[in-house]
């Protein structure tokens, strides 16, 4: 190493150069000859596996695998937008029918139910028919003007055609709003009726009185039976019959406190004695 | 087919290149014809080159002998398959890189270095030993040592990509599109990762350049 001629600079490829000296001895590729022949036996004995062609193909449809979710991807959005596109920019109308005499009214459904309410359901039935566009609901004398369809809307709508059909939309609007109010007042006149029903039903109703006077005081035998067992113990107090139930009630009074308790009262009673032991 | 059979063979760089294509291919011929020994002649021609391009990735003898050998098998199993569309080596070369990016990617956690010796008949290297323990005193095998730890620590502070492009230009001597053809990307790219690898390796190694 000694030997060697004088180098004066040192650059990074220079530097590499010695890495690329960094070589195995020779023994090494004794070893790596035998480990080679050995790997390489295996692998001729060792059978493929039933898959590895599979894996081929994988392989090669991996290079096609970004255009493909790509594709996917595009087709899929475009599937969705269709699918999910607003169907018309004009606010559509849910209506229902009111029949109320032979006046056919459509009603916004918010007011349907306060209508039905209102309304005795013998008197005046309610028709909950929900169209999208009433085009054909006209009584004798009206004439409903008929709302935009879904159908008109879908695709292509020319400019023309969205302001008639916004025209017709407010015009529809203002008879239904002006349907609605007279439905409303017909509602207010049954409300009416029905309150002064309900009022004159309530005046026919009997006076009202207080609660405790309307409770009636027992009779006489009823209120001897309901007091039997005391009353029968102070009116047999004379003669022997009431001796005789009074000493059995005595009896039967201190033979149940013996048994009941083992505290010997101080009163004995026995026949017509009454002891008492201080 | 035989477009594609001549635009493979004008992408190998050289004249000495395209002989060395020629005999391989030649070689190649008699395995698939099924003279199984023929291919010990690939083997020994090719495997301090490919084991040297893992070696220098792996920065591990035990994993680059692994390696070079399970390039070798993969290769000979393979070689049916081989169309002569690209050089025998070019084939070869992408196996080897591929399995050991594969062997990297796996075990990113686990690095363990390995060191093969420097060769003390290499003249340049030699030289670049002088040079740099020519003002220190310090002993060159000792020195030798040190630097052949810093670089491989500076290699391995490349990415996998890096590091290869790197090996495959500086170290293995490869021209711009055979890495190209191996990396499976543009020159342009090769290009510019042998121009990121080299700076930041000369940030690493900046002690040891001398101007």
């Amino acid at each position: 190493m000694n030997d060697t001629p004088r180098k004066t600079t040192v650059t990074l490829e220079d530097l590499l150069r010695v890495k690329r000296a960094e070589q195995p001895p020779v023994e090494f590729w004794a070893d790596f000859e035998r480990g080679m022949r050995a790997k390489q036996l295996a692998a001729i004995v060792e059978p493929r596996p039933w898959w590895a062609p599979f894996i081929r193909v994988g392989a090669r449809i991996a290079r096609y695998q970004l255009p493909v979710g790509a594709t996917a991807i595009l087709a899929i959005t475009l599937f969705t937008l269709r699918e999910y596109q607003p169907v018309n920019s004009n606010p559509v109308f849910e209506s229902t029918v009111t029949e109320m005499g032979n006046h056919v009214v459509p009603m916004p459904v918010a007011s349907k139910l306060d209508v039905a309410l209102v309304m005795p359901a013998a008197t005046s039935p309610v028709v909950a028919a929900a169209e999208p566009a009433p085009t054909a609901a006209a009584s004798g004398s009206r004439t409903v003007q008929p709302v935009p369809s879904a159908a008109t809307a879908v695709g292509a709508v020319s400019h023309v055609a969205m302001v008639n059909a916004e025209l017709s939309s407010a015009r529809y609007m203002a008879d239904k709003m002006a349907d609605n109010l007279a439905a409303a007042q017909a509602s207010d006149s049954n409300l009416d009726q029905m309150l002064g029903h309900s009022l004159r039903t309530m005046d026919n109703l009997p006076p009202r009185s207080e609660p405790l006077a309307q409770i009636s005081v027992p009779g006489e035998s009823r209120l001897y039976r309901l007091l039997g067992g005391s009353v029968q113990s102070v009116s047999v107090g004379s003669g022997d019959s009431a001796l005789r139930l009074n000493a059995q009630a005595a009896r039967h009074l201190t033979e149940r406190r013996i048994s009941e308790s083992d505290v010997i009262s101080r009163l004995a009673v026995g026949g017509n004695r009454l002891t008492v032991k201080f | 087919m035989d477009a594609v059979k001549s635009l493979g063979k004008s992408l190998v760089a050289s004249p000495e290149r395209q002989l060395e294509a020629n005999s391989d291919l030649a070689i190649v011929r008699r395995v698939q014809e099924g003279d199984v020994a023929a291919f010990d002649q690939l083997v020994l021609k090719y495997r301090g080159r490919v084991y040297g391009v893992v070696y220098n990735m792996t920065s591990n003898r035990e994993d680059a002998s692994d390696l070079t050998q399970d390039a070798f098998i993969k290769s000979f199993q393979s070689i049916n398959r081989f169309q002569g569309q690209s050089a025998f080596f070019t084939w070869l070369y992408r196996i080897a890189v591929n399995s050991t990016l594969t062997h990297l990617r796996k075990n990113r956690l686990r690095t363990f270095f390995s060191f093969e010796k420097i060769n003390e008949d290499d003249k340049v290297s030699a030289e670049v030993i002088a040079a740099l323990t020519d003002n220190t005193g310090a002993d060159q095998e000792t020195f030798a040592r040190e630097l052949q730890e810093k670089l491989n620590e500076a290699m391995q502070k490349l990415s996998i990509r890096h590091r290869t492009v790197i090996t495959l230009f500086e170290i293995d001597g490869l021209g711009h599109q055979e890495i190209a053809e191996i990396m499976n990307c543009s020159v342009g790219t090769v290009r510019s990762r042998l121009h990121y690898a080299k700076q930041l390796l000369q940030a690493e190694l900046q002690p040891y350049i001398r101007r």
